[in-house]
């Protein structure tokens, strides 16, 4: 399965509209700047787009950070 | 005004709809946005620019997208979450414009939707195109 922080930080790059934004495992809605509800729900919807997967609201509300995140998209897509 | 609810709505739900737009409209435009660029509100300019008659401003025209949302699809309990917009081709008003929208996307989790949306010409030239984000309130 290929690294996909890389692919995520392409992501947020476009969503948050800046190319120089650096992405971790451990970035959450509280280390990144302008990450509120809705770009929350445009973050969730552009990686259901992107990788063809859905995510339960229950799943996402369990998120802690961008690791959790890119954990639960690999479960979903080792199930595809 | 239609009143679609979350469940009822489907990937490849479409709706049509036809508006034109008057220069007291863009002049009320103008007013309103303080966009008073003469392309749009002087007659005399826009002609020695090269052009028939004042061009509709792109966000006038595009206004329709609100109302295709807000009104149409899905209707009242909309709430529009964003739009990319590209535009294609001026407009004069008095022109009859099509708009079309149709729904290509729907997630579940937060009850996000995309709208894939045009405005044509009545010979179906393309005015401008939008991709735009859609989420419901109660």
């Amino acid at each position: 399965m290929p690294d996909l922080l890389p692919e995520i930080q392409e992501i947020f790059r476009d969503i948050f509209d800046n190319d120089k934004l650096i992405i971790t495992r451990e970035s959450n809605a509280s280390n990144v700047e302008d990450w509120d509800s809705l770009a929350h729900v445009n973050l969730v919807t552009a990686i259901e787009k992107k990788y063809k997967i859905k995510f339960g609201l229950g799943e996402l509300q369990e998120l802690k950070n961008v690791g959790d995140m890119i954990d639960l998209m690999k479960k979903k897509l080792a199930e595809k | 005004m239609n009143e679609y609810r979350w469940e009822e709505l489907t990937v490849g739900l479409a709706y049509d709809f036809e508006a034109t737009f008057t220069e007291e409209m863009a002049q009320d435009f103008a007013r309103i946005s303080g966009d008073v660029n003469p392309l749009h509100v002087d007659r005399e300019y826009a002609v020695s620019a090269g052009f028939p008659s004042p061009v509709l401003f792109g966000m006038l025209t595009s206004s329709l997208y609100s109302k295709l949302v807000g009104v149409y699809l899905p209707g009242k309990y909309a709430l529009l979450e964003g739009i990319d917009l590209d535009f294609n081709a001026p407009v004069f008003a008095g022109e009859k414009l099509l708009v079309h929208g149709e729904i290509v996307f729907k997630s579940e989790s937060y009850r996000r939707m995309e709208i894939k949306a045009n405005i044509r010409k009545e010979d179906r030239k393309l005015v401008s195109k939008a991709l735009i984000r859609v989420g419901m309130h109660d």
